[in-house]
């Protein structure tokens, strides 16, 4: 179609949706965190209700059009691009918050609202939305909601499914629902609100939601500790958990530390060296919390588990402690890493890590190999680096015979392909390895069911049949 | 060589501070409270000294709570040999802080005080000056750069000119300044070894008596008013014309 005509269709049968087929509008909607793709959108349009996404599929239905639905674009599989002239339908003007019920502790949002601001509206009624990650500043609601989104803090709040209490959906058959109401009990047949979150824009588009806002945490510190090995890791987890009330439990190695300490310019944490680094954030208000923090450490150190350890004396502190996990990512940037998010029971990550470790040591011994990972939600980062030497086409050809060697361990540890990143178009092809044919057969009935002209994102999570 | 600090426990930096519902005070319950930052800067610069050889004690003293003596621990595991609280409820304005603390300085006979330049709770910025008024002493405030040689602290101050270097005789009150030093991690080890190390609790009115005719009372918190939104003008000729409406020009 020509942009002539797009502008012509859209005014004539959605006159009240803003729209734009400007070339440099279409290249900045079409595109998410990933670089894989060419960009390919043939519209951006933003509504502003859910009635106008209503028209909206309705008309993509009538037409024979693909919807991409948008958020912040913040994701890395791919989820939210546009690659087949699609129309982007973007959520960036429906970013209405309130009314918030004090009683029920629930405040309505349109899908455009970002992360943070509902984190400032709860702090706002002195209350806390715990879902937080790096990109909260430009991440939206429905898009969180879209991919489950975990974060920083999982291991004690759980994903964005936890805070869902209500959803406004408008299904690819064009169809309003509005699912669960922000009822805390509601045992009435198949919950379709928890089917839709995490659904990745393919059954339907979030238009709205009612949010779970709670009490704030108390106050924290972080723990910076430098354990002895791998094995030690699991035991130090153990006992933190039975002990602290934890927040997070991040790992990291030896080599990862020593990329970020040259890349930000930091000092070294410890005088000696460990080849594993553990850190905690726990409630840390009063001096039971600090006899229980100590108590912890004590019994690491005699085990000799715990090597040395550090303790945030102020939340300054905790952040520069901070800094020497979040720091990790950007520090091996210029290294071209091949990147994986990966999921196992927790008991598993040693003999997921050792068993990678030995085939990458084997088969690639010019590989360096940088883990880290939220530990306490089975969650690793596997960053392997670019060798100076080799070329990046010869690398990622040797990293694409890698993926067999990851997805056939995570396969057979029953883990996951994609821990919080999303399936998309990037893990697509992977999805067999985590869901099994049966169930991706019934995705893709309960797909047909939802959206049966395929309207919605096609192409993405669900494998090409 | 001894090296009196003082410290406050106060809420942490970065915590966004909230006024309780009737205005009454700050909201405290569950909120993250540490040592005044510049007296973290304090601590640390005494320690350096120490372990430069040029000081052979460090003491810190804390006019708060109970929980103060929280702070006092941290102060002890980075690396202070003996604490003191004088346990105060009730919240203390500098001249009484600035009287409790001459006592000490008249019973430990530092020879130098070293003490954060304000609390970032009321930032006051009076108390280092008043107690080098009372012990009638000399001192170096809004220091960022201190060395000592032959009874003698030579201090660069940041003044609102630029830098400023004055030396002055010993024993002498030095208020500290943000680029002072970075201030050290506590290692966990040495957390475990500074409960052995001793802190002295006693009431703050058995060292300042009565101190109720100096007292301040506030009646009143308010938050700041949010900062109005911004406005987009198209012309300089429509700026003005809001300029003029508000008043703000003539």
């Amino acid at each position: 179609m020509s942009p002539v005509d797009t502008e012509t269709l859209l005014q004539t049968h959605v006159p009240e949706v803003a729209f734009s087929t400007a070339p440099d509008a279409l290249v900045h909607y079409a595109c998410d965190w990933t670089r894989f793709h060419t960009p390919q959108a043939e519209a951006v349009l933003w509504p502003r209700t859910t009635g106008q996404v209503q028209q909206i599929v309705r008309l993509a239905n009538a037409i024979g059009k693909a919807l991409v639905p948008s958020g912040g674009r913040t994701g890395y599989s791919a989820g939210a691009v546009a690659t087949a002239g699609e129309w982007v339908v973007s959520m960036d003007k429906m970013r209405q918050i309130g009314p918030f019920d004090p009683v029920d502790r629930l405040v309505s949002v349109q899908a455009g609202v970002a992360t943070g601001q509902l984190q400032e509206f709860a702090h706002a009624q002195g209350l806390f939305y715990p879902v937080d990650f790096a990109s909260a500043g430009s991440s939206q609601i429905g898009g969180n909601i879209a991919t489950n989104a975990g974060g920083i803090r999982v291991l004690r709040y759980g994903t964005t499914r936890d805070y869902v209490a209500g959803l406004t959906v408008v299904t690819g058959t064009g169809e309003i629902l509005r699912l669960n109401n922000g009822l805390v009990k509601n045992a009435t047949g198949l919950d379709l609100r928890h089917l839709m979150i995490g659904s990745e824009g393919v059954l339907g588009i979030i238009t709205e939601a009612q949010m779970r806002l709670i009490d704030p945490p108390a106050a924290s510190s972080v723990m910076l500790l430098a354990l002895s090995s791998l094995d030690a890791v699991m035991r130090v987890f153990a006992q933190a958990r039975g002990k602290l009330t934890l927040s997070s439990f991040e790992l990291f190695s030896h080599l990862a530390l020593q990329y970020v300490m040259n890349h930000r310019q930091l000092a070294a944490p410890f005088s000696g060296e460990s080849p594993w680094y553990v850190l905690l954030e726990f409630d840390h208000a009063s001096d039971t919390d600090e006899d229980a923090a100590m108590a912890f450490f004590e019994t690491g150190l005699e085990s000799g588990d715990i090597e040395d350890g550090i303790l945030s004396g102020s939340l300054e502190q905790a952040r520069q402690l901070w800094q020497y996990r979040e720091g990790i990512s950007e520090s091996i940037a210029e290294h071209t890493p091949y990147k994986n998010d990966i999921a196992v029971r927790i008991s598993q990550v040693p003999t997921f890590m050792r068993q990678l470790d030995a085939v990458l040591k084997q088969h690639y011994p010019g590989f360096e190999t940088v883990w880290f990972g939220h530990i306490g939600d089975g969650n690793l980062h596997l960053n392997i680096l670019k060798p100076e030497d080799m070329d990046v086409a010869e690398f990622q050809r040797q990293c694409e015979a890698v993926n067999t060697h990851v997805y056939g361990l995570i396969e057979s540890l029953e883990g996951s392909v994609s821990a919080e990143h999303g399936v998309g178009l990037l893990k697509k092809p992977y999805l067999h390895h985590s869901r099994s044919q049966t169930e991706i057969a019934l995705m893709r009935q309960i797909k047909q069911a939802f959206d049966p002209n395929g309207v919605l994102n096609p192409g993405k999570m669900l494998p090409d049949s | 060589m001894k090296i009196l600090v003082p410290i406050k426990r106060v809420v942490d930096y970065n915590v966004r501070v909230q006024v309780k519902p009737d205005g009454s005070g700050v909201a405290t319950d569950g909120v993250k409270m540490s040592i005044n930052p510049f007296d973290e800067i304090a601590i640390e610069e005494a320690l350096r000294l120490k372990e430069q050889g040029k000081a052979d004690e460090v003491v810190v003293v804390s006019i708060g709570p109970d929980e103060a003596q929280q702070q006092l621990r941290t102060a002890l595991a980075m690396g202070a040999d003996r604490a003191i609280l004088l346990q105060s409820g009730e919240a203390v304005q500098p001249l009484q802080a600035a009287n409790a603390l001459l006592k000490i300085v008249q019973e430990e006979q530092p020879e130098l005080v070293i003490m954060g330049k304000q609390a970032i709770d009321d930032d006051n910025n009076q108390t280092p000056q008043m107690l080098a008024t009372l012990w009638d002493r000399p001192q170096a405030t809004f220091v960022s750069k201190l060395s000592l040689e032959n009874n003698k602290a030579t201090a660069t101050r940041e003044v609102d000119a630029g830098l400023e270097t004055i030396e002055v005789e010993l024993p002498a009150v030095i208020s500290t300044d943000l680029r002072l030093n970075e201030p050290r991690f506590v290692k966990l080890p040495d957390i475990m070894k500074a409960k052995r190390k001793p802190l002295e609790t006693r009431p703050l009115s058995d060292v300042t008596g009565d101190f109720s005719e100096q007292e301040l009372t506030i009646t009143q918190y308010e938050a700041p008013q949010p900062r109005q939104k911004g406005v987009m003008v198209e012309s300089v000729d429509e700026l003005i014309t809001l300029l003029k409406e508000k008043g703000l020009v003539a």
